[in-house]
């Protein structure tokens, strides 16, 4: 078995040396389908960065009435603690407020004191759990809170939400369109790409077949070598987009802040990048066999 | 060794390339398949070695009745064969030696066995010192030379020749003359399919005469003395 498999890689590694200069081409040509691959999944992993990013800092201002008791204040304090939808909370007293205000106006405290009385609303801050930031979750949960004794608004940033939720949404379902007609592409090309490999030792398929090899004996070595194009191909697109993305996508930064600086995120995930290569070998593989399998008729 | 009853092949719907063969070839026998291009040789030959199947008729080669046979029995039928072609068939991007060895690594010789036979074959088409050398760098006789020599890398029981001087000059279709010859006397059954008459009337074997893929006629084996039994040809 050990010694079959061994034979099988060294075959197959001889024939794509012996291919030469078309062995290249084909890894090359795979290799470029999976760079665009690859580059459309960094950028669905840095929209997802950016969402999730967006999502652990948003936040539900509920404002309280000034006239509210600190009885009042601990009911309210319970309530929220209780819904399902918040995942933590803070509270911030008028003078809290008062003084978070002031430091943010620093070097313009002078504005503040014509004001007399504190102006500012004691409220509550809510981090809202991820499954419940849609629109709809929001001004459920806003018309609940907004109903309990003691609370005058609720802030959210309603249109925002709507719009950011759309967004979210449709970008969702393009990427999905776009991944599968991506994907069904690529798998198109490096299968065609492996297929004229084959093609051309048409011949050496033809005579090993007319001195008694069974098929699986004349499939074998091909399919080896599918897997090795295929999946060298991804892993030379990984490493190409790898190296772009250290060394030439950082002087890009001016041009592109939002997908390179804001998200912080590192280059993909190796769990992705393991399927890539694998999905790489298997596509190779597949193409192989159904090129072999047209010259195999007995 | 080889027998055919009754056989008919039919291309698409009205091309008939053979019709109603019956032949017969003996173990050991050399028998030449004579007829202008198009008349059927090569359909025969290739009904022999199962790349084609008949339309309708029974086929025994070697005792196997191929018409019955499973594709997967194929490979197994195709090793006691062996099978030289007009255009050589042998890979460019490999040595004489490893167009050779293919053979040996198909039907599990180990590498031993398969150096000592590529050794002992391009010493009987006397190109021992050109183990090395691409295909495509020989003279067409030596090509085809090393094609007759991977044939015989099985010890097939039957050797197959399609037109196997048909790229050759006179000369050098004689010595390969003189090589099927040798093969044969070893006991391998030889069926040599030419447009050449001449060659088979040089080689004195029994020769059946294809036209439009009907057997039309036969030269028995000559006898080497007194010339040809029955020289009469057929139209």
């Amino acid at each position: 078995m050990v010694e079959k498999l061994k034979y099988l890689l060294a075959y197959a590694a001889t024939n794509l040396v012996r291919a030469g200069w078309g062995g290249l081409a084909s890894i090359a040509s795979i290799a470029v389908s999976f760079v665009i691959i690859g580059m459309f999944v960094l950028l669905i992993q840095h929209i997802n960065a950016l969402v999730a990013q967006w999502q652990e800092q948003f936040q539900v201002s509920v404002f309280l009435d000034d006239q509210i008791t600190p009885l009042q204040i601990d009911m309210l304090k319970r309530r929220i603690e209780n819904e399902a939808a918040v995942k933590s909370f803070t509270f911030t007293s008028k003078e809290e407020a008062l003084t978070n205000f002031r430091r943010e106006l620093k070097g313009q405290e002078s504005l503040l004191e014509g004001l007399g009385d504190n102006p500012l609303p004691a409220s509550f801050q809510l981090k809202i759990r991820e499954g419940y930031q849609s629109s709809e979750a929001l001004k459920t949960l806003s018309a609940y809170l907004s109903r309990l004794e003691g609370v005058e608004e609720i802030q959210y940033g309603q249109d925002w939400v709507e719009r950011m939720s759309q967004a979210v949404r449709i970008i969702k379902l393009l990427g999905a369109i776009i991944g599968s007609v991506l994907t069904l592409g690529s798998a198109m090309i490096v299968s065609n790409t492996i297929r004229l490999a084959v093609y051309a030792r048409a011949q050496e398929i033809e005579i090993m077949r007319l001195v008694g090899a069974t098929k699986a004996y004349i499939r074998a070595p091909f399919l080896v070598e599918g897997m090795l194009q295929g999946g060298l191909g991804a892993a030379l697109a990984l490493g190409a987009l790898f190296a772009a993305y250290r060394f030439v996508a950082p002087t890009f930064t001016v041009t592109s802040p939002l997908f390179l600086r804001t998200t912080g995120q590192g280059f993909m995930e190796s769990s992705i990048m393991v399927g890539l290569v694998v999905g790489g070998a298997a596509i190779g593989a597949l193409g192989s066999a159904m090129a072999v399998s047209r010259f195999l008729k007995t | 060794m080889i027998q055919m009853f009754h056989v008919y092949k039919t291309f698409g719907k009205d091309l008939e390339a053979l019709v109603d063969v019956d032949l017969h070839i003996h173990k050991g026998e050399m028998v030449f398949l004579a007829g202008a291009n198009g008349a059927g040789k090569s359909t025969l030959l290739r009904l022999i070695f199962c790349d084609e199947l008949p339309t309708s008729g029974q086929i025994l080669v070697n005792g196997r009745n191929l018409v019955r046979m499973k594709s997967r029995e194929v490979p197994y039928l195709r090793r006691t064969l062996g099978i030289v072609f007009q255009d050589f068939k042998l890979l460019r991007d490999r040595t004489v030696e490893d167009n050779l060895t293919l053979v040996a690594k198909v039907v599990g010789m180990t590498a031993l066995d398969a150096k000592r036979k590529v050794a002992q074959l391009l010493t009987l088409v006397g190109l021992s010192h050109k183990a090395q050398m691409a295909p495509y760098k020989l003279s067409s006789g030596e090509q085809q030379r090393v094609a007759m020599a991977r044939a015989l890398m099985n010890n097939p029981a039957i050797l197959l020749a399609d037109e196997p001087t048909g790229n050759l000059d006179a000369e050098l279709a004689t010595d390969v003359l003189r090589l099927l010859f040798e093969i044969n006397a070893q006991g391998t059954t030889i069926l040599v399919a030419t447009h050449d008459l001449k060659l088979a009337e040089e080689a004195g074997c029994r020769t059946v005469f294809l036209k439009q893929g009907r057997i039309v006629g036969e030269w028995q084996q000559a006898n080497r003395l007194t010339g040809w039994v029955q020289p009469q040809l057929p139209e």
